[in-house]
């Protein structure tokens, strides 16, 4: 499998980013989620991240090298994050569960899967138009619910992860990408200020990796110092290649996958505003060289204490 | 993907001051050269230099990554590093000891003490050629994991585990000692709780859990490498991989063709040690190094006759259950 790949998070006008993203794959198989976690209950940056160590832990389970029956794996790759957060929230005697919003795409074989749940989106882009995007779970875009509007704020959510209700989420068929083709996951702060055809025209115009920086710039220009959380993942599927991972690479690192730590080696929730991008190097070289320092300090260290 | 693998420096290069004699091997992750140091010792450098991700021309110096690789060449690196700094804060002989770690030619080394000898793997292949009853001798198998499980306390005192047990990554020396190699799976994991994953194991050694990455790790994991690692020892193969012993365990019946030619000790040991139930294994390398010294006097137990019958029966119908075909007492042939 050959792709590229981009990602975004960006904290706005918020005291803390709740979003979380990553994507992990195999030779034969990439995952890529993303996972908003909700304000108005407590830690919804803990049930986001736990949203996505759930599910990419699962991949890492199921994916050997490929997934295969995606649409089963998805659906309970996303009731285990959802019995994740549940089995958190019991276990620090909460009485409110964090909640989050998730969506997940699975490709393999050049074909791709999704499941969603909240308002969290992907959308499907090729030849510069949208082939399909997911539909929010929110009354504004499910309108064949009935609803009484007078009593609903009609973005609000109906269902999501970690709320004592049973989710709500929807499977995708299965779509076969084609070259060229580009896949966004993000989240509301993005869709909301910007819409569909922003999105659609710019995530065709440009590479995802110029694509997705400046998407996430222009919601955040757009709404202002009370922006949301600003995330964005997007993928430009490109050739059937093989794609080699290293040894190295592990849904351990890339659930992560949000924080700086991703290549640090650090790790930990402190919040990052931008999460370094390939292209950041200078932090990668002073990242290399902290690590290059720490371990002859330990060598040092261990000599000292053999004599 | 096919790929050429990058070239190797040549001899006489000198990089970090250490100027290399030969190549001494290549692996997915890099590159081991033999090289004397600026007082002219033999040591090891391990360049960092994955065969996937970076290619290298003959007689050039510097890798050359494709851009839209190098995040995981970056990511390889940080493993890199987590086998640097477990092998930094070690001090044994049982333990390979990293003497340097330094950064040149837009890659990474790590300098380590340089081992003559060969692999256990080695010398089970070369053991098990002689076709004789014994792989090794039993005392050899004891003194040889006495000295393994020295290194592998310390390993584990130190938080870590080393997660690749086999006998490729034991190394015996010339000199007759024995000691671990390859770290690059180990990572410090018994003070972290919760969701560790780890993509690789090598089948035959790595325990059960390794391959439910949901379920708990620790030294029993390690232990379990430890007792197929005997275990090859004492057979010339390694044991059915973990997933092939949930399916049928066939263990016990190959281990009792071993009764009489090693000891019942020995043989209780590696059971305990493979026990496909974390719980029901030696917790810590302590338990076991107590349970395979208490060498009282060794009781061997002969197979019975009935015994015997059965595990030729067992020899002749394979593995699997194709027993019906070679049945020959039961109805007629079609």
């Amino acid at each position: 499998m050959k792709f590229s790949v981009f990602q975004v998070s960006r904290r706005g006008g918020r005291s803390k980013n709740e979003d979380r993203m990553g994507y992990c794959y195999t030779r034969e198989s990439g995952l890529f989620v993303l996972a908003d976690g909700m304000g108005g209950h407590p830690d919804g940056e803990v049930a986001a991240q736990l949203a996505l160590q759930t599910v990419s832990a699962y991949f890492q389970k199921a994916a050997r090298p490929t997934v295969d029956a995606v649409p089963e794996f998805l659906a309970s790759a996303l009731m285990a994050a959802h019995h994740q957060i549940l089995r958190y929230a019991a276990e620090k005697g909460m009485l409110d569960s964090p909640r989050t919003t998730l969506v997940a795409a699975v490709v393999e074989r050049g074909v791709i899967h999704w499941v969603h749940c909240g308002d969290s989106r992907l959308y499907l882009v090729r030849d510069g138009e949208l082939v399909t995007r997911t539909r929010d779970h929110s009354f504004s875009e499910q309108s064949h619910l009935q609803t009484r509007p007078e009593f609903f704020n009609r973005n609000i959510l109906f269902t999501c992860l970690g709320s004592p209700q049973r989710p709500i989420y929807d499977l995708s068929g299965s779509v076969s990408l084609q070259q060229g083709d580009k896949i966004l996951l993000c989240s509301d702060g993005l869709w909301s200020p910007l819409g569909d055809q922003e999105i659609v025209n710019h995530l065709a115009a440009f590479p995802v990796a110029q694509a997705v920086p400046e998407l996430a710039e222009r919601a955040l220009r757009k709404s202002g110092s009370g922006s949301d959380n600003v995330t964005v993942l997007a993928m430009e599927w490109e050739t059937p290649d093989v794609f080699e991972s290293t040894r190295g690479i592990s849904t351990d690192s890339l659930g992560e996958g949000v924080f700086q730590s991703t290549i640090q080696g650090g790790g930990g929730m402190e919040a990052a505003d931008t999460v370094p991008s390939e292209s950041d190097d200078e932090l990668d070289d002073a990242a290399i060289e902290r690590s290059i320092a720490e371990i002859n300090e330990a060598i040092r260290r261990t000599a000292a204490r053999r004599v | 993907m096919s790929k050429v693998k990058p070239a190797s420096l040549p001899p006489e290069t000198v990089i970090g001051g250490y100027r290399i004699v030969r190549k001494l091997a290549a692996g997915g992750f890099g590159v081991v050269y033999l090289a004397l140091d600026p007082q002219g010792q033999q040591v090891a450098v391990k360049e960092y230099l994955p065969a996937s991700l970076a290619t290298r021309g003959p007689g050039e110096l510097l890798p050359q990554v494709q851009p839209d690789k190098l995040s995981l060449y970056r990511l390889g690196l940080k493993s890199f590093f987590e086998e640097g700094r477990a092998l930094a804060q070690i001090s044994h002989a049982s333990v390979v000891s990293v003497l340097n770690f330094f950064r040149e030619n837009d890659t990474v080394y790590m300098v380590m003490n340089y081992l003559e000898g060969a692999s256990l793997q080695d010398f089970i292949i070369t053991a098990r050629e002689l076709k004789k009853q014994k792989v090794f001798r039993e005392s050899t198998i004891r003194s040889l994991f006495d000295e393994v499980l020295r290194g592998l306390r310390i390993v584990h005192q130190h938080k870590m585990l080393h997660l690749d047990i086999k006998p490729a990554n034991i190394f015996v020396t010339d000199d007759n000692k024995a000691v671990l190699i390859d770290f690059g799976a180990a990572r410090e994991v018994l003070s972290k709780e919760g969701s560790f994953i780890r993509p690789m194991y090598t089948p035959g050694f790595a325990a059960p859990e390794m391959y439910r990455r949901d379920s708990a790790m620790g030294p029993w994991t390690d232990i379990y490498a430890i007792g197929a690692c005997m275990y090859a020892c004492m057979q010339g193969y390694p044991p059915n991989d973990a997933p092939q012993r949930q399916e049928k365990d066939r263990l016990s019946l190959a281990l009792s063709r071993l009764r009489g030619v090693y000891s019942d000790n020995l043989i209780e040991v590696v059971e305990w040690c493979m026990a496909l139930d974390p719980l029901a294994r030696p917790q810590s390398v302590f338990a076991l190094q107590k349970e395979l010294s208490r060498e009282t006097e060794r009781s061997y137990t002969k197979l019975t006759m009935a015994e015997k019958m059965r595990l030729q029966l067992d020899n002749l119908l394979g593995t699997d259950g194709k027993a019906v075909k070679t049945k020959p007492a039961t109805g007629k042939a079609k």
